[in-house]
């Protein structure tokens, strides 16, 4: 047992057995005993937990701020009420409905399922959309987007009353078949324990690192889009099996059913408790059900000694929705990250009952890799009328230490983005070749997108530092491992926990990476790019910011750290001291041309380089 | 021909009002880097101090319209103060979901304090009058909404280009930092940020409400959005941008329910939303992007 429970997907499991029986005990024990309407007011709850669990997958995950999931849920709801009505019924308050519906009349289960089959199949075409905009965290343009399926889902139930019955909706008494309980418990658990497990598999963990920096991501071998549309389909899926059970317990559906507040609601459920945690958006779903049943309490109340009954329809929903927008205001100017942030019971049962972790043995160094070259040709880069690279490029083999130096705006970082896809070359290629057992293999890396230059084993870092930052140290590294094991040849390769300790990171391995000082952030960018388990490492300006301490002290772990995983290193740097200890060759670029190339000692003893960039007095102090 | 320039001109009325609420929202983005999703709220709580003035006041127009303004520029600077002061600088996810919750609350104010019914009020009397030129129709408020639009227009180019307000304002929101730097007061570029917007939005507002005379909770819910859509469609931040997209929004509308067929006329909007998504699909950036060179 307590193996099973401190085991990984065995204490996910377990956690979320907890949750479930939290909420669902709690909910019935407030049911018991008191009115008819608490017992209403419980399955509801239930219901929106389920929804709000369907909102975080895609939410949570992706950080893109989805205004369209209760659009989904319109979709599905109609679905499900049109397919589950009987045949009198329909004939009755949608008599021209289209599609043959009218002689349809399935089993509310059967009704379910093809309705989740439905607002899948949109959800893939809208998902299809949301990738083509480039959705990432905050992106305006896919809340936009979401928005506009919103509305459009409300306007088409509101104006198409042929098939959606107007303003009134449809109305109906499907009978038996929904209406135990039994289908919102297994729903719910059901949501709850995937939810959990796809928060911790590889695609969840890749959308997370996504919707920390996308760019980062991007460059660590990730194709954020892909993250995004299957935690999109899961939602989707989870949100349209919540909306048939709502529709089915309302008895009724309409285009005010699944609009506005609905969607107000349960986005405050989801940020409240945390909208990176499963048990916050339990939390958040329990703590806003007893507010809004408190406020309504008061509102009551008020009334009774009030003056006039009138005011009881006025008070009412406004004053649920001034709470429930006051809430979301308060959370986000004092807590944006929600009550528990992105705790979940398992992190506790694993604490409680785990063994405590052995110190990994020390890394070795690698055997000396097959050879590669990396080299860039002619390539020439314009933003708008300003050229910013013409005609440079470099050559390197994955046994040397390259160094890029030149003043600021030599286009040092533009030729690192060219390489590693991020900025589209006017002309110009960039090959990586490789040893194969047929011989040498060029690959043009050119042209490709970021993510394949990185699964083809370019890793780099960034000048502003680019970590995924709620998340740990250790989750960081790990994330560059995820992909190295799934994209990159080789087995017998360092584990995360080795390359921690290596980088002396390994106390701090479960500190969120937002928390670390300068220094360690900056190795543990180093460390990331290495477990990528690269050809090479391209470091962008490792040392900025550095004292001269660190900055010596960055030689060594450098150099130790690229022979440990048997990579390659190119590196831009201004620090001369640095430069000169780390690197066996040297190129300088001066207003985006290469100016000179050599070891440490010919680029000082260079005039062009003196005049151009140190200056005579560099010279003499360094030299 | 003819039915061609009708619409031309219609569009322009509409999209007029699309463009002053679409130029606030791509003013705060510059310096906030904030998708202002309160601002059709200004309009909101103009609609209701329009309800006040001419129906309980019984004032006329001209006088109600400088109240108005002020209406917006007051809730504007006030808004900023009570909530987005306090998540400036935020992730891009918090200060979007800001905007949304100040959109909520102050919509649950008013349904708490007025309800949630219609409230008419009286429009000037000029508004509805058509001048006919030959066959076409011009109706009086579109001509005074395309001038008075072009006028404003005027004065914040004038504002932008030649004031100290205005180059710290650019400066802003091209850079933040680096006008801080220069001596940009932060706090008091985004304070004006937000009296530029709430002015511009005011002036919406009094056109606006002149056209529809009423005033409900939801009354800035589709300014808004459509607001929000020029400044999108206008690359978000390009202050040019957001004045072209809404006048292009306002006149592809116009051109749209002209030659819907029969049976989609009644989901006008819902195809409209439909070919905004598309829009965003293919051109996320919107339509006046210059492409430069990101700082990574």
């Amino acid at each position: 047992m307590r193996g099973l429970l401190s085991n990984r997907v065995g204490s996910q499991l377990a956690g979320s057995a907890v949750l479930f029986a939290v909420l669902v005990l709690g909910g019935l024990a407030y049911a018991s005993g008191g009115a008819p309407t608490r017992d209403i007011l419980v399955t509801q709850m239930l219901i929106n937990a389920i929804m709000v669990i369907g909102l975080q997958i895609y939410i949570g995950n992706t950080g893109v701020l989805s205004f369209g999931h209760m659009g989904f849920a319109a979709i599905s709801g109609y679905a499900f009420a049109l397919l589950a009505t009987s045949v009198e019924r329909k004939a009755r308050i949608v008599p021209d409905v289209p599609l043959g519906l009218d002689g349809v009349s399935l089993n509310p289960v059967v009704a379910a399922a093809a309705a989740i089959v439905i607002t899948v199949v949109v959800g893939l075409v809208v998902g299809l959309g949301l990738a083509r905009s480039g959705a990432k965290s905050g992106a305006v343009a896919a809340t936009v987007i979401t928005l506009a399926l919103l509305f459009m889902v409300h306007e088409v139930g509101g104006a198409y009353a042929d098939l959606t019955g107007g303003r009134n909706g449809i109305s109906f008494s499907v009978g038996r078949g929904l209406d135990s309980r039994l289908w919102v418990f297994l729903a719910l658990i059901g949501a709850i324990v995937l939810a959990r497990l796809f928060k911790s598999s590889r695609i969840g963990r890749m959308a997370q690192a996504a919707r920390e920096d996308d760019l980062a991501a991007r460059a660590m071998g990730i194709n954020p889009a892909r993250g995004q549309m299957v935690a999109l389909l899961l939602s989707v899926a989870i949100i349209s099996v919540a909306a048939s059970l709502r529709v089915f317990q309302l008895g009724s559906v309409a285009p005010s059913t699944f609009f506005f507040d609905y969607t107000l609601l349960t986005l405050v459920m989801l940020i409240v408790g945390g909208r990176n945690s499963i048990a916050g958006s339990v939390l958040g779903v329990a703590l806003m059900t007893v507010v809004n049943e408190t406020t309504r309490h008061l509102a009551d109340v008020e009334i009774d000694g009030g003056p006039a009954d009138i005011l009881d329809i006025v008070l009412r929903p406004g004053l649920t929705d001034i709470v429930l927008g006051g809430s979301m205001l308060g959370f986000m100017i004092f807590r944006a990250r929600g009550l528990i942030e992105d705790w979940e019971v398992d992190h506790w049962l694993r604490k409680r009952l785990g063994r405590p972790e052995a110190m990994p043995a020390p890394l070795q160094d690698a055997p000396a890799p097959e050879p590669a070259q990396l080299s860039a040709v002619d390539i020439t880069v314009d933003f708008g009328g300003f050229r910013a690279l013409e005609r440079a490029g470099l050559e390197a083999s994955n046994l040397e230490v390259v160094g890029l130096i030149g003043p600021n705006g030599a286009g040092k970082t533009t030729l690192l983005n060219v390489v590693t896809g991020l900025v589209e070359g006017t002309e110009g290629s960039a090959t990586l070749t490789e040893q194969s057992a047929a011989g040498p293999e060029a690959r043009t890396i050119t042209g490709s997108e970021p993510f394949e230059v990185a699964r083809a084993g370019l890793a780099r870092t960034f000048q502003n530092l680019r970590l995924f930052p709620a998340l740990t140290v250790r989750e960081n590294v790990n994330i560059a491992a995820l992909v190295a094991s799934r994209h990159r040849p080789g087995g017998d390769r360092p584990t995360v926990e080795q390359l921690l300790v290596h980088a002396g990171l390994w106390e701090l391995r479960d500190r969120r990476a937002r928390e670390l000082d300068y220094g360690n952030a900056r190795r543990l960018e180093l460390v990331r790019a290495a477990a990528l388990s690269p050809v090479y490492i391209l470091l962008d300006e490792p040392t900025s910011g550095m004292s001269n301490v660190e900055s010596v002290a960055m030689i060594d772990e450098v150099r130790a750290l690229a022979s440990a995983v048997g990579a390659g290193v190119v590196v831009i740097d201004h620090d001369l001291a640095f430069i000169t200890g780390v690197c066996d060759r040297i190129y300088c670029l001066d207003q985006g041309r290469v100016i000179a190339a050599g070891t440490p000692e010919e680029i000082h003893a260079d005039p062009q380089v003196q005049a151009a960039y140190l200056g005579a007095t560099a010279i003499t102090e360094t030299g | 021909m003819i039915d061609l320039l009708q619409s031309l001109i219609d569009g322009l009325g509409r999209g007029s009002i699309y463009a002053l609420l679409a130029l606030g929202i791509a003013v705060i983005f510059g310096v906030m880097h904030m998708v202002n999703f309160a601002h059709g709220e200004l309009i909101t709580v103009s609609a209701y101090v329009a309800f006040g003035v001419v129906v309980t006041a019984g004032w006329a127009w001209w006088a109600a319209a400088p109240l108005i303004f002020l209406a917006a520029v007051g809730t504007s600077v006030a808004i900023e103060f009570v909530a987005f002061r306090w998540v400036r600088g935020s992730s891009d996810f918090t200060m979007l979901l800001t905007s949304f919750a100040v959109h909520f609350l102050v919509q649950a104010i008013f349904v708490m304090t007025m309800g949630a019914s219609v409230r008419s009020f009286p429009r000037p009397d000029w508004a509805d009058r058509v001048w006919s030129v030959g066959d076409l129709n011009i109706q009086i408020i579109d001509v005074v909404v395309i001038g008075a639009t072009a006028a404003t227009m005027a004065v914040t180019v004038y504002l932008l280009q030649r004031t100290m307000f205005g180059i710290s304002l650019r400066a802003a929101a091209e850079d933040f930092d680096a006008a801080r730097l220069m001596g940009v007061r932060s706090n008091k570029v985004i304070r004006q940020a937000f009296i530029l917007a709430g002015a511009l939005a005011g002036i919406a507002a009094i056109f606006f409400l002149m056209r529809t005379g009423q005033a409900r909770p939801t009354t800035g819910l589709s300014p808004l959005l459509k607001g929000i859509l020029a400044a999108i469609i206008g690359g978000l931040g390009n202050m040019q941008g957001a004045v072209y997209g809404g006048l292009l929004l306002g006149v592809s509308e116009v051109l749209l329910r002209s030659w819907l067929p029969e049976d989609l006329v009644g989901i006008t909007d819902g195809v409209v939303f439909a070919l905004i998504a598309l829009f965003f699909i293919f051109r996320p950036q919107g339509l006046l992007y210059v492409r430069s060179a990101e700082r990574v």
